[in-house]
């Protein structure tokens, strides 16, 4: 493995936590933050594994063993706290936990409104003891 | 093709702004565009069209691809890392954008496997198969259920919505930035020097060598200052490995520059004196620095272990020593040892990591069931 090849598998280590750094930031469903987490975690492991390659011996791959172990404690921890917050307040927005913050900030509120949900498509629905409504039926070729 | 990233001189220490931009557009195209891409796509109430964001996406990809460079790999190793490379890159964008969390945990399961398909590439079966039974059998699983019992009523508003998409997109990308730009700096500085080396050991006239590495010296000085030993001034042990490649090179480079300058015509524009010799022996010192040069760049920034480090054998063996002998067999290098091989260094070198590992799991597990496991009183 030439330095270069190391180059191409940091890159995407680095991209990979970049993104789940953005993702970590800005999305407000706990359960994406948390995956987001993990795929911070992901970009870390494949530096590792590309230094252990690069050298030649297994350590960064026993790193990587042992933060399987960790993730998998944190996943069932942040899990279990998630199913905590979404039984007190119904929801999975961690805006609506903004009263636990710093005194002197100021409340983030949503300004623009959620465009209206589309319309619907009405299901047809079998009158009580009557036959069955007439609906176009495709032609079939079996 | 000289690359713009080395047309700068390495003298321009104090660099503006515009001087980075010229320097590193090849690596700061593809982060444009896919700052662009990520702020597009990202959920909000009012959204941009998907079709723009989708095109900066292609376009970052492609530019990110045309940077990587693959020396000396064969086409399939190559041909899979873009494959894994892009799907893992791809489904990592994808999930930070999704608005449903059910398809973002599925995004997140391709990420997992492309990352495996990565692993596998470097010779890391055992991890690979380790990483998708845990995440992706377990792990996104577990997400799946949450959010199915979290989220019977469809998409909430939280979903549709981010939180300072713009502030975080461009923490994220400056993060991104540095980070490329850096890995540039340290892993490519050599490249160019080497290729003309390289391309000048084959040739064997003059006039070859003059139309390869110019009339005058100042190929020499700069390859010379490039590698000059005393440019990390932290690392000024003698014994360093990397200060003694470096120390190596840089005089393997001196003596190429002294044949060099009887060669090449004075300031009079007549040839110099030399004969026969001087020719032969410029071609041995070329190859020579082409030869230390490529010694550098395997351990560039000192990466490798050094010989001396008192390192066990458990975790497999450094590639700049001979294979180790246990129990009168030498220890298989990888990847064919690898499941042994982390096994006999999970239970000698880090044997105690192990129990605190297993302990950690035991905390968890109690924890997760002291916290999710309260009912209400009336169930009991």
């Amino acid at each position: 493995m030439t330095p270069a090849t190391l180059q191409n598998y940091l890159i995407v280590g680095a991209v990979l936590f970049v993104l789940g750094m953005i993702g970590f930031l800005c999305r407000r469903n706990m359960i994406l933050m948390f995956l987001s987490a993990e795929m911070m975690l992901q970009g870390v492991a494949i530096n590792l594994v590309s230094f252990a390659h690069y050298r030649g011996n297994l350590q960064g791959q026993v790193f990587v063993l042992f933060m399987l172990t960790v993730a998998a404690c944190e996943a069932a921890i942040a899990l279990a706290l998630v199913l905590i917050l979404y039984k007190s307040r119904k929801t999975l927005d961690v805006s609506v936990w903004q009263d636990l913050r710093e005194p002197d900030l100021e409340p983030v509120e949503d300004e623009e409104p959620l465009p209206p949900p589309p319309p619907q498509e009405r299901l047809p629905r079998l009158p009580p003891a009557a036959p069955a409504p007439p609906q176009p039926q495709e032609p079939s070729h079996v | 093709m000289t690359p713009p990233l080395l047309q700068v001189p390495h003298t321009s220490r104090t660099a503006g702004a515009a001087d980075l931009v010229t320097q590193y557009w090849p690596v700061l195209l593809p982060v444009a565009l896919g700052f662009a891409a990520v702020y597009l796509l990202l959920p909000r109430a009012r959204r941009y069209p998907p079709l723009w964001g989708a095109a900066a996406a292609g376009l970052a990809l492609a530019a990110a691809g045309s940077l990587l460079i693959r020396h000396e790999t064969d086409l399939a190793e190559s041909i899979l890392f873009y494959i894994f490379a892009g799907l893992a890159i791809s489904f990592g964008g994808l999930m930070i954008c999704q608005r449903n969390p059910v398809h973002a945990a599925l995004s997140f399961a391709m990420v997992v496997l492309s990352t495996c398909g990565l692993f596998l590439l470097q010779a890391a079966p055992f991890l690979m198969a380790a990483t998708i039974i845990i995440y992706a059998g377990a792990i996104v699983v577990t997400f799946l259920f949450v959010i199915m019992l979290a989220q019977q009523a469809g998409l909430s508003s939280a979903d549709q919505r981010s939180h300072e998409p713009f502030l975080a997109t461009v923490a994220g990308f400056i993060l991104l930035a540095s980070l490329l730009c850096v890995l540039q700096k340290s892993y490519t500085s050599l490249d160019h020097f080497v290729e003309r080396a390289e391309r000048a050991a084959q040739a064997s006239t003059v006039a070859e060598w003059q139309a390869i590495l110019g009339k005058d010296e100042s190929f020499f000085t700069e390859f010379r200052e490039a590698v000059r030993p005393d440019r990390h001034p932290r690392r000024q042990d003698a014994n360093d490995p990397t200060v003694v490649a470096r120390t190596n090179l840089k005089n393997a480079l001196e003596n190429a520059a002294t044949t060099w300058s009887a060669l090449t015509p004075g300031e009079d524009g007549k040839a110099g004196q030399f004969g026969p010799d001087t020719v032969t022996t410029f071609k041995g010192q070329l190859e020579k620095v082409v030869e230390k040069a490529h010694s550098l760049r395997q351990m560039q920034g000192s990466l490798q272990p050094a010989e001396n480090l008192p390192l066990s054998t458990a975790s497999g063996t450094p590639p700049n020593k001979p294979a180790a002998i246990v129990d009168g067999k030498p220890v298989e290098r990888l990847p064919a040892g690898n499941a042994a091989g982390l096994g006999r260094a999970l239970f000698t070198d880090y044997l105690l990591a192990v129990e605190l590992a297993g302990t950690l799991l035991l905390v968890a597990t109690i924890g997760a069931i002291a916290i999710a496991g309260r009912r209400p009183e009336g169930l009991r």
